[in-house]
Parts: structure tokens; sequence; C-alpha cells
């Protein structure tokens, strides 16, 4: 897979960052998910059976990777040191901050994909249905978190602001512009 | 109003993005084989349906439901259910393709109004006169092989309303005719919904770039850093007569912004941006920039820098007006 992407994180955010590999993110994110699933079954029934594929989510700026399978209330998400060490059954790479934009539905798969601004393997179709699972889903940062309400809207503003910023910084693909 | 701007929905959250963002309609599919965009995780449930229209009407625009495949023999209940949840949803058209389908429309859903689907590939008056006359169509949907000066000739010499492709993905100009998916894959956008199927797709990455492969056919090589297209056999490079080449179709993007004040005068009714696939970034960008600059033109105002400003969501970096400027005759 390619090696570079653009919108990278800086070299002081990746040092700033590298801590973050030593945190319980796998069960963090696992409880995350599956509360999700809670709350938002639909989104887990679009996936239907591809909800026990295998996902292998590498920041290509980060020296850590996320394996998940998204089996609804049985998800689980691991934070692996080490890249590529894990087989899976489709395997995305790009910058941290583009990866995070997929999630938020800031960028188009197709048009990080047809840019180059990520990378792909494995199963197409599971990728596609995750991709588009997660479309639906209209994620926010609060729903990890798990709050609602004023507080809710609070997170998700602070941490969409924060990652807009950090896009900029970072020279992140804008929608709409070519990379 | 003088032009109407119909926008692609794949998901529920997609149609929202499309209204919020200017559309004055919206077309979406049900999630099965009725519909030419059948892909894992695409499309709406009845319920989903139901609730796709009650928001659109809600901020004051259409929606219509594609169920434009072609039905099998012998197993049309798929296509009758459709056309059923369609009007239970009180969808404000139903786009179909498939004259059993038309018929079963026109006889027993009469309160629904018919559009004809681009895979139906009517481009001329005697085709279009057919499908008014037969089954009341009132809009059709133009393959996109025709000139602005065909669809003033047509327009002219029809009456029914049309619809214009104006941005998005481009087939090899064999609307509703191509089977080149399922000689490699055993399934087509016609039947089964599905152009290039991605259970079949596969991505390889080595030194040289990326290699994508369709039913174990190698169809294309980027070079690391090389735009990228659709993985479907037209826009594949093969080799042929001593050379390597898109031999079918170059992978890129209609855009037929600069000729959107043409295409009024030349008749259309509606425009029609394509990506029912697409994510709701996309969806939002193209319809709040298109939406501007039908806007633009309605005041009589200068053409928005469409090209510019969604260079960065195109298949293979191009735009291309397509047939409407045909400009290798």
């Amino acid at each position: 897979m390619a090696d570079h992407f653009r919108g990278e994180l800086p070299k002081a955010l990746r040092i700033l960052a590298a801590p973050a590999g030593l945190l319980p993110l796998g069960p963090a994110l696992t409880l995350a998910v599956r509360r999700f699933a809670r709350r938002k079954p639909a989104v887990f029934e679009r996936l239907g059976t591809y909800g026990q594929c295998s996902f292998l989510i590498e920041p290509s700026d980060l020296d850590i990777s996320f394996l998940m399978v998204p089996d609804g209330t049985r998800a689980e998400v691991k934070c692996l040191r080490r890249r590529a060490t894990q087989p899976a059954d489709v395997t995305v790479r790009g910058p941290l901050l583009v990866l995070l934009g997929l999630i938020d539905g800031t960028f188009d798969g197709d048009a990080l994909f047809f840019n180059r601004a990520i990378s792909v393997s494995g199963r197409t179709d599971a990728l596609v249905a995750l991709r588009n699972a997660i479309e639906d889903a209209e994620l926010t940062p609060a729903d990890f978190v798990g709050v609602t309400g004023t507080l809710g809207r609070l997170v998700d503003r602070s941490v969409f602001g924060g990652l807009g910023l950090a896009r900029r910084f970072a020279g992140s693909p804008v929608a709409g512009e070519p990379s | 109003m003088s032009l109407e701007l119909v926008c692609p929905a794949g998901t529920p959250a997609a149609l929202r993005a499309a209204v919020e963002a200017g559309a004055h309609a919206v077309y979406c599919g049900f999630r099965d084989e009725t519909n030419a965009r059948n892909f894992p995780g695409l499309n709406f449930s009845p319920d989903e349906m139901v609730e796709g229209v009650r928001f659109a009407h809600a901020h004051g625009a259409k929606v219509l439901v594609a169920i434009n495949t072609f039905a099998r023999a012998g197993a049309m209940d798929a296509w009758k259910a459709a056309l059923t949840n369609a009007e239970k949803a009180h969808a404000d058209a139903v786009i179909l393709a498939d004259l059993a389908v038309l018929d079963h429309a026109a006889t027993h859903h009469p309160n629904l109004r018919l559009h004809l689907s681009v895979q139906a590939a009517a481009a001329t008056p005697e085709a279009i006169a057919f499908y008014a006359d037969t089954f009341g169509v009132k809009r059709i949907v133009m393959p996109r092989v025709l000139s602005v000066e065909e669809i003033a000739k047509l327009n002219a010499a029809i009456n029914v309303e049309t619809e214009a492709f104006v941005f998005g993905g481009l087939c090899p100009m064999t609307e509703g005719r191509c089977s080149l998916s399922s000689y490699a894959t055993g399934k087509s956008p016609n039947l089964t919904g599905v152009c290039s199927p991605p259970e079949h797709v596969a991505y390889s990455e080595d030194k040289d770039g990326t290699a994508t492969r369709l039913a174990g056919f190698t169809i294309d090589r980027f070079g690391a850093g090389e735009p990228a297209g659709y993985p479907t056999l037209c826009k594949g490079r093969f080799a042929a007569g001593g050379k390597t080449s898109y031999l079918f179709e170059d992978p890129v993007s209609l855009n037929a912004a600069s000729l959107i004040a043409a295409l009024a005068k030349a008749g259309v009714t509606a425009l029609k941006i394509e990506g029912r696939q697409r994510g709701k970034g996309y969806v939002a960008e193209v319809v709040r920039t298109f939406r501007a600059a039908v806007e633009a033109i309605d005041a009589g105002g200068t053409e928005v820098e469409v090209g510019r400003l969604l260079a960065g969501l195109v298949e293979g970096g191009r735009q291309t007006s397509g047939a409407y400027k045909k400009t290798w005759r």
C-alpha cells in the first residue's frame, strides 16, 4: 500500500500522538460501538452479514492501527501497536484526519479513492457496505462518548471545530478540491 | 423556478443532505434488485422511504423512486411490491424502464406519476410517444447520447417533460443495453442493478501502483498518485492495435454546468445529478453548487465555476460535457 498521503499529521503532532498506543483505546472503542449499536440498530441492519467481516483501519501517520468487527452489540475493536500484522477481510489506509472525515461524512469515499487520498484492499463488497452504513449513521463524536442533549452538542461542536482546524493545519484534502 | 434540480440519495442521510442543500427533487430506490444502484448497504427500506418522503415534502422537495431495472420473467413480485411501497410512501413519481413494470404501474397504480428511466434509452419522438400514449408517461430521462441541438429538436416534437443529466458518472452510450459487466461477473445493471458488483472487485498494491481486478480479470493499473476511476470494464485499460489505452471510455465525469442555460432554452424541464452510490459529502457539495448555478442562470447572472468548485469529486480527475457538445463530429 502507498506509504505517504496528502494531509498526514505533521511530525510534531505524530510525536504527541505516539502515547495514544498506550491507552486502552480498543476496549473504549468496543464499548462505544456496542453502545451505538444499542441506540441505532438500523445502522447495523444496513450492514447485514458484513458486520461479521474484519476491517483493518490503518492511519498512515500513526504507529497504531485498529482491527474492527462491527457486529452490532457483539462488535469488537482492537488497537494494534504494529501495522499489517493482523489478517483482515478489508484494509483501509490513509491519514487519520481523512479517515475520521469518512466517518463524520466530511469526505466522499469515492472522491478520496479517485484522488488516491486513501488506499483500500480486500473485500470490496464489505468495504462498500461499511461505507454506506457509516454514511447513513450520521455519527457524531457525542455518539462515541455516549452523551446527548446540550452536552452532546457541545462535544460535537468542539470536536468538529478542532478537526476542521487540524485538517487545515495538516493540509488535508478539501471537499470539492482536487488532491 | 425554471429548472428542477433532481438529486441522488443512496441513504436517508443523503436524502436529508440533498434536500437541505437545495434539491428540488430527490431520486432514490428500495434496497433490492428493483433499482439500478443495488449495492451493499445502500438504498431504502419501505419504512425509510415513507420517512424520507415525509421529510422531503416538509421541506418543499419531491421524491422520485427509481424502480428502473428490468423485471425477470415469471418473477415480478419485487417490482410489484416496489410500486406498491412507492405509492404507500406518497412518492411524487416512479422512474421505470421495463415495459411490464410500466404496464403494471399504469394498470394498478393509476395515481402514480410515471417517469421513464434513462435505462429505457428512449431518444426518438416515436419511442417517447409510444411510452406517453401507452402508459401515460409524463417525463423521460434522456439517454446521454444527444447534443443540445438534438434535445431542442426532440422537445419540439414531443409533449412530455424531459430530464437531462448534468453531472456525475458516464456510461459509454449504451444506456439500458449494456451487458458488458455480465460477461465477467454474471450480473449487469439492467437485470440485477449492479455494474461491476463489489463482491467481484479487488484492488491490490505493489511497488508499481494499484491493480484493479474484476472477477479475476485485471482491468486497469494505476501508478502511484495517478487519478483512479470506477472499476468497470468499460473504463478499463486494454492492449489493442499495439497500444494500451482506455479502449471504450475514459474514466471521466460528466459536467454540463456550462450548458445549463442552453438546456433550458432547449426546453428541458429538469437537470439530473448522478451519484446515488456517492456519500452525503458529495451530494451536499454538488447539489449546493448546482443550485447556485441554476439560480445564477435564472437571475440572468454569470455562470458559476462549477468545474473548478467540484474538481476534487470527479472520476479520474477529469470532466467532460459528453455528447451535449459532440466535438468529435
